[in-house]
């Protein structure tokens, strides 16, 4: 079952670069989806920290995609480099906590594909869902 | 002489993170924890108080600076980074610039007059209101200082039908019957909005803030209700039914009514005054390049005020649209020419953004002015228009608190009164009722132009 059928939150992060027009081209999906989908944009792909990645599964993301440039094609130099290992800290840290390491995945998108943001989001709501509904929303949702 | 109009402001933070205009690339990795670290100098305290908004996933290290960038100059080992934060690129559009918004934002939080202090950096002319400038010859005269209150300037205007001859009887009395005004301390009424969200949120603290103003919200017959019925005198009731569906018991309790132009335009005024005379009935008509004639007419057959309104970017309903101001000065010297124009009250609106459009307006011709889209963005709107489309508020507008939007609301119409109390004081004008078609008083980039550069390329 895909990801969008499989009723997933999904979160995404991505770097401004890929799409100008991102705020235009998002609210289709965003209307289509309402709260089950969530997109931040980021100066550039090296601005995440493990806290807005933790942060986005505390607050009841399933998976959390984090869009950044190819390494050696980022405008900040070292943006896509920083951006990988941090998520590799984060996935770390999650395991620890007994989550899947795959419910934070980098996807590196080269500026050659000219995809815009929804279209890049669509692709990714298609993809087989390899994780299930968060456990953390059982959480949430007892605690209040 | 009346006590001074102010408003009274509490400072009102915002539900969610101000959108900054930068925001930091790199700012951690390679530290070399030397002895000289920027990062404790931040006077604002940026790298102590480390908070995330998850609704946005904004850090407290982008929405509490203040972009003083003294920490990216100075670190020794040029570790720290800032970059144009994307989610301020995209506030707004071209009218509702990012910069117009967070203004308001700012004012709204504060009450204060945006001060910068680094000069004005901005191009010389633009399009609409930045295509004219208005005369300060008198801003070093100290005597004219509205804000601190050496003398009394006033910003209260009238609405309603003017005379503009008394007669008396021979025993003295009079017998001129004379028509009903509202006064206004503040030149500005809340118009319905363009767009917002669903809810009655919005509404109850735009009555509340009109009533806190001593001014007026518009607001659709359709949508009135018990909940805002106790809001009536600060209520201007647009009559979007039919008229008779009002009821005499409502009419005679309010104060103002606003009708649509048509063709009973007057039939439907004289209606609505039989009930209840007291009653000023206002036409709404959209600018257009036949508005002119039409405000002539409808002048001449008695009205009493007339409401021009533009898009939201401040443009007529036209193939080749005027902007409100050139449309506004039009009118007003095409009522000046009769001699009509003293009888009839204007207000205008559509694509007011800022505090100096106010005054900008109000030079070209009109007593008053209608606001919209700036009192959602008081209320932390990003002129998004996400609600237009159907999709959910980022800013959830449709639950606030509408004592917090009142508040709100406040603080900017605070701002806006102080710029315009400047504005005057610096052009030497002691009431707001003064700078109406004052055009002398300002001058046009457009006629500038044409004056300085129509004779060149012309032989003899």
């Amino acid at each position: 079952m895909n990801q969008k059928d499989a009723g997933l939150d999904i979160t995404i992060f991505f770097c401004q670069r890929f799409d100008k027009d991102q705020d235009t081209n998002r609210r289709a999906l965003e209307k289509e989806l309402g709260s089950k989908i969530k997109f931040f944009p980021l100066p550039c792909s090296g601005r995440i920290e493990p806290l807005h990645l933790m942060r986005a599964l505390e607050t009841g993301a399933d998976k959390v995609y984090l869009l950044a440039c190819q390494e050696g094609a980022c405008r900040y130099l070292e943006g896509s480099i920083r951006a990988r290992k941090r998520l590799a800290y984060t996935q770390g840290l999650i395991e620890e906590i007994g989550l899947e390491g795959e419910r934070l995945e980098l996807i590196n998108v080269t500026p050659e594909n000219h995809m815009t943001i929804d279209e890049l989001a669509r692709e990714l709501l298609a993809r087989e869902a390899t994780v299930s509904l968060s456990p953390i929303k059982a959480v949430i949702s007892n605690e209040y | 002489m009346p006590p001074k109009y102010n408003i009274h402001t509490t400072r009102m933070p915002g539900r969610f993170q101000p959108v900054t205009k930068s925001g930091v690339i790199a700012w951690e990795e390679g530290c070399l924890k030397c002895t000289r670290c920027v990062k404790k100098d931040c006077v604002y305290k940026v790298y102590e108080k480390r908070e995330l908004d998850t609704r946005q996933m904004l850090d407290s290290l982008d929405s509490v600076c203040m972009d003083c960038f003294r920490c990216v100059q100075n670190c020794p080992n040029r570790l720290i980074q800032k970059g144009l934060n994307p989610a301020y690129k995209v506030l707004g559009d071209q009218y509702w610039t990012p910069e117009i918004i967070s203004t308001l934002w700012l004012q709204a939080e504060s009450g204060r007059i945006p001060v910068s202090g680094a000069g004005y950096g901005g191009p010389f002319s633009g399009p609409g209101f930045d295509a004219m400038w208005t005369d300060m010859s008198e801003i070093v005269r100290p005597t004219r200082d509205g804000i601190h209150g050496r003398e009394y300037i006033s910003t209260t205007v009238d609405l309603g039908r003017k005379l503009m001859a008394l007669e008396f009887a021979p025993d003295g009395s009079l017998m001129t019957r004379t028509p009903p005004l509202v006064e206004i301390p503040l030149p500005v009424i809340f118009d319905l909005l363009p767009w917002s969200p669903p809810g009655e949120q919005i509404t109850l603290a735009l009555l509340e803030g009109a009533k806190s103003l001593g001014t007026f919200t518009i607001i659709r017959q359709s949508d009135l209700d018990s909940e805002i019925e106790q809001y009536l005198p600060n209520i201007i009731v647009f009559i979007d039914k039919k008229p008779e569906s009002l009821g005499p018991g409502l009419l005679n309790r309010l104060r103002m009514v606003e009708i649509p132009d048509g063709k009973n335009t007057i039939a439907i005024k004289t209606m609505l005054k039989e009930i209840n005379p007291e009653l000023i009935v206002i036409i709404r008509l959209p600018l257009s390049p036949e508005v002119s004639e039409r405000a002539l007419t409808l002048t001449s057959e008695g009205a009493e005020v007339l409401h021009f309104y533009a898009d939201e970017f401040g443009l007529e309903h036209a193939d080749k649209p005027l902007f409100i101001k050139e449309r506004i000065k039009e009118i007003h010297l095409c009522l000046v020419e009769k001699g009509l124009r003293d009888q009839v009250t204007f207000l205008a609106g559509g694509g007011i953004a800022m505090a100096e459009h106010m005054a900008k307006l109000i030079i070209c011709g009109t007593d008053a002015l209608t606001i919209d889209i700036p009192l959602l963005v008081a209320m932390e709107c990003r002129v998004c228009r996400r609600c237009k489309e159907g999709i959910d508020c980022p800013v959830e507008l449709d639950k606030v608190d509408p004592e917090w939007g009142s508040a709100r609301i406040r603080n900017l119409m605070a701002g806006w009164h102080n710029q315009l109390l400047e504005i005057l004081g610096a052009m030497g004008i002691r009431e707001v009722r003064r700078l109406r078609g004052e055009m002398g008083r300002a001058m046009f980039f457009e006629d500038l132009e044409k004056e300085v550069f129509a004779t060149m390329g012309k032989r003899g």
